[in-house]
């Protein structure tokens, strides 16, 4: 077992018996449910079971409040927050046909639903001990896909962008699209981790689906690599960095920005050409075959005979220095 | 005179009598010493012992599994419930994602679901990083033996790595691809979501399926007769409802001269349905089947998945090689010839030996009935021997043979691609057990007991009394003198430790070291050597006494004129 998810499975003991209870109150919830502001959904249209999926959202949140609005300073702003986030997770067609199971993890720092949906190291509200008040506040949407690799020769994955600014002291939110059918990450590292567990920023969903989340920066110049961790998916494209200030090192290997610390080796293929077939006539081929074969002894030739021409004034010169030296 | 003539003479014959006594004498042994090579614990302490114990986790029996490295209980307590139905807090020690395998509606009533959804991945083990002159993530085999591979994995959740400092992969990304258990008559859907960077696909060799389905089309998995390359990024469906029992297989049909070496390939298993069925939907590293089927469990008391495959040294650099995708799939599809390959890994659950001791044991008791379920994935055929035991074949290809008919052997050749069902019987009867022990199982084929051309290795592993199982639930081998720790170690692969230095005290086998004289022909060119310079030395004396020489030459002569004018 890795440390990773030993980690993960502290905080699940940790809220698992809150998640129980949760569970178990599903009905009663509803009410509480009513008093939310519908029309903050983001959600297009959307069937019953999405919906559903939704409202067992409202209930955890709710339910998160209730449960540990003693540990948190500013609860009534941490509710807000978190309420805004998780709206934003999209439901989707997806391939199972299976029943829904209500497979709801959350505690302030790891959030999943049952199709695996994640955000980690979510922060709201805790300040990054080099900043006295946020910045600013910025959302930004990050699109995730095998298309955002077409315009990188030699890659598979990417995001639409491969850096984003923000000032020091940033609160930034995250909507990150994923546009694959697959799993993907939008997963930052090298964060302080007296706020982000293992120093990491996550969010994770199997698109086509959006997943939200948010974070502040810490308040001097950085650069933070963001990646996708599944196997390969960095290595072959999916990855970018997240410049703080005037930002700090760049990071290697971002497609289109920074360069490889390793490169491959090319070589010229002999692959067929278009222009093979027109050359059908037996005398251009020959001619032609002719030339390619010999253009480089011919060019050769004639390169010498052109360095030698205009090496014989030189010669003639240094002849007559020299006679004239024997003379004298 | 005659003493500097002595010295001079004296001081050759002294360097070619000591150049020769060095010659007769050859060089010492050297042995190399156990702080010098990269000694690994037999059993990797990351797992906790309690694994292996018999338990109960949501309700689900776990049979014990007394090897150093069984399956995580949770992988397997999720794969008999779903991870649709087991709790957060055991979803989250296995590391699945929540919708790795979805079980649900009792179709039939008869106590266990029946639609079954199995998410699998397509995960890349050992490959080339842009980043830093290494591999990721890494899965050795065998110690310091790390082929590129690809697998298929069930759809997990976080790091592909342990963790963000380590470059080992997570313990779900591993060979075999997985095992899996489905009932006839199962509706069950594999969704293949393709996180690979090339074109995969899904045959389900064996297994009965329709050509197409009338939703997800293609089901057939090849891309000249049923459908397209499924592309990086994209989800395909393959739906089947089984009619028949068996064990199957199910592959990558995309290149597949290259793609099923590679790793993608793995068991895929029907089981007879029965009430009350909840099977082990993934065995994740195959082996032992610590959930059995009711069926199963009728007629035996154990069963094993054993998966045997081979991998070529020379197709799995190539992803070692290049970092970008087109120099892979040139490599790959236009230049690696299939025809001119050796294969140089030979594995069984995806590991060869010593690993295999680790977690591929057979752990038997007497007067047990043991259902082993073999594949042969490899490009070859294989010839598995049991050490000490007869078995019966009672299922070739998935399909019982005639029980009247049914024959015994301790050889069982396996055709590529071949399945067969081996009941083994502890009986100490001479004839289905010879008693006792720790007997080896291995393929026959004596390449196949190496890893890359080094014995031992390959899918050697072994049928282990309990009565013969030692510490950390390793073979007993201490009492016979036997240290495999030296197996434990990436030198020993690397071929820099000489097997045989530890059989005696005075390693009589073990390296020689360098000679400490001169080699024969260097001695001979230098004994020729101090002979021309002697005759050199000669004649400038010679030379430079020459007045003196003739001085003496003349004397005498002139003393003989005299003696003979005085004689006269």
């Amino acid at each position: 077992m890795n440390r990773n998810s030993l980690s993960l499975l502290i905080a699940g003991i940790f809220t698992v018996s809150t998640f129980a209870v949760a569970q178990s109150q599903n009905t009663p919830n509803t009410a509480e449910h009513a008093q939310h502001d519908h029309s903050s959904h983001s959600t297009g249209q959307h069937n019953e079971q999405e919906a559903d999926q939704n409202h067992v959202h409202h209930e955890h949140i709710d339910h998160n409040e209730h449960q540990h609005s003693s540990d948190h300073a500013i609860s009534h702003e941490h509710d807000h927050t978190m309420d805004h986030s998780t709206h934003t997770i999209h439901s989707s067609d997806h391939a199972s046909n299976g029943v829904e199971s209500h497979h709801h993890h959350m505690d302030h720092d790891h959030i999943m639903d049952h199709e695996g949906t994640m955000i980690m190291g979510q922060n709201f509200d805790k300040l990054p001990s080099s900043c006295q008040s946020i910045s600013e506040e910025v959302e930004i949407t990050v699109r995730a896909g095998r298309k955002y690799s077409a315009k990188f020769p030699g890659t598979a994955f990417a995001f639409d962008q491969q850096q984003w600014n923000v000032k020091p002291c940033s609160k930034i939110t995250w909507h990150f699209v994923n546009e694959d059918n697959i799993r993907h990450q939008f997963m930052m590292h090298g964060l302080p981790k007296y706020l982000y567990k293992l120093g990491m920023f996550h969010l994770e969903v199997t698109g086509p689906k959006t997943v939200s989340g948010a974070m502040i920066v810490p308040g001097k110049d950085e650069t933070f690599l963001v990646h996708c961790d599944i196997s390969h998916h960095m290595e072959k494209g999916m990855k970018a960095q997240l410049v703080v200030g005037k930002g700090g090192t760049n990071i290697p290997s971002i497609p289109g920005l920074t360069p490889y610390n390793l490169t491959d080796t090319y070589e010229a293929e002999n692959l067929p050409k278009s222009g093979d077939k027109v050359k059908s006539s037996k005398m251009v081929r020959q001619i032609t075959q002719f030339t390619n074969d010999n253009l480089q002894t011919y060019g050769m030739i004639l390169i010498g005979i052109l360095l030698g021409l205009l090496c014989i004034p030189l010669v003639k010169r240094i002849l007559w220095s020299r006679e004239k030296v024997g003379t004298s | 005179m005659p003493t500097y003539i002595f010295i001079a003479l004296l001081t050759p014959f002294i360097i070619l009598s000591s150049v020769a006594y060095s010659a007769s004498k050859l060089p010492a042994t050297v042995k190399v010493a156990p702080e010098a090579l990269t000694s690994e614990p037999m059993c990797d302490p990351v797992i906790a012992p309690s694994w292996r114990e018999a338990q109960e986790i949501e309700g689900v029996k776990i049979e014990a599994s007394p090897v150093c490295s069984p399956d995580n209980p949770a992988w397997i307590a999720a794969a008999v419930k779903g991870t649709n139905n087991i709790s957060m807090d055991t979803l989250m020690k296995t590391g699945l994602s929540p919708d790795a395998i979805i079980k649900s509606d009792d179709i039939d009533g008869d106590g266990d679901p029946d639609r079954i959804t199995i998410r699998l991945e397509i995960m890349e083990l050992n490959g080339k990083s842009p980043d830093f002159p290494g591999i990721i993530p890494t899965f050795d085999i065998a110690p310091g033996i790390q082929p590129g591979a690809w697998v298929f994995s069930p759809k997990m959740s976080g790091m592909s790595t342990e963790n963000f400092e380590s470059i080992r992969a997570n313990p779900l990304l591993r060979l075999p691809s997985p095992v899996i258990r489905v009932e006839v008559g199962d509706i069950v859907q594999i969704v293949l979501e393709n996180t690979h960077y090339f074109p995969h696909s899904i045959h389900l060799h064996g297994v009965d399926h329709p050509f197409a389905h009338h939703e997800h089309e293609g089901q057939d998995g090849v891309p000249q007769t049923s459908e397209i390359e499924l592309m990086p990024g994209d989800r395909r469906v393959y739906q089947f409802q089984a009619r028949q029992p068996g064990t199957m297989f199910y592959h990558c049909h995309v290149q597949t001269h290259t793609h099923l070496a590679m790793g993608l390939a793995g068991m895929i298993i029907i089981e007879e349905n029965r009430p009350n069925n909840w099977l082990q939907t993934l065995n994740i590293g195959a082996g032992h089947v610590r959930h059995p089927s009711v069926a199963v469990r009728e007629q035996y008391d154990q069963e094993y998945d054993l998966h045997y495959h081979a991998m070529d040294k020379e197709l799995s650099q190539i992803i070692q090689r290049h970092n970008d995708p087109r120099l892979i799939a040139r490599d790959m599809n236009q230049r690696y010839d299939i025809t001119d390959s050796t294969e140089d890994y030979y594995t069984l659950n995806g590991l060869s030996f010593p690993y295999t001791l680790r977690e591929s044991l057979i752990v038997v008791e007497p007067d047990q009935k043991i259902k082993l379920r073999l594949l042969n994935s490899g490009g070859e055929s294989i010839a598995i021997h049991t050490h000490g035991h007869h078995a019966t074949i009672t299922h070739y290809d998935g399909v019982e043979h005639n029980p009247v008919a049914q024959i015994m052997r301790d050889v069982f050749d396996m055709a590529p691609a071949q399945r067969l069902d081996l009941k083994l019987e502890t009986v100490n009867d001479g004839k289905h057990s010879y008693g006792e022990g720790d007997w080896l199982i291995h393929d026959h084929r004596e390449k196949g007991i190496t890893t890359n051309g080094m014995a031992e290795g390959g899918s050697m592993s072994s049928i282990v009394y309990k009565s013969y199982l030692g510490e950390n639930d390793m073979p007993k081998v201490g009492h016979f003198g036997i240290d495999l720790n030296k197996y434990f170690t990436k030198e020993y692969y690397e071929r820099r430790l000489p097997v045989w230095q530890d059989l005696d005290d005075w390693s009589s086998l073990g390296s020689p070291g360098e000679r400490s004289g001169l080699e024969d022909k260097t001695q001979t060119s230098l004994i020729y050597g101090i002979i021309g310079l002697l005759f050199g030395l000669l004649l400038y004396w010679t030379f430079s006494k020459r007045k003196s020489i003739k001085q003496v030459i003349f004397g005498t002569i002139s003393r003989m004129k005299v003696s003979k004018g005085g004689n006269q």
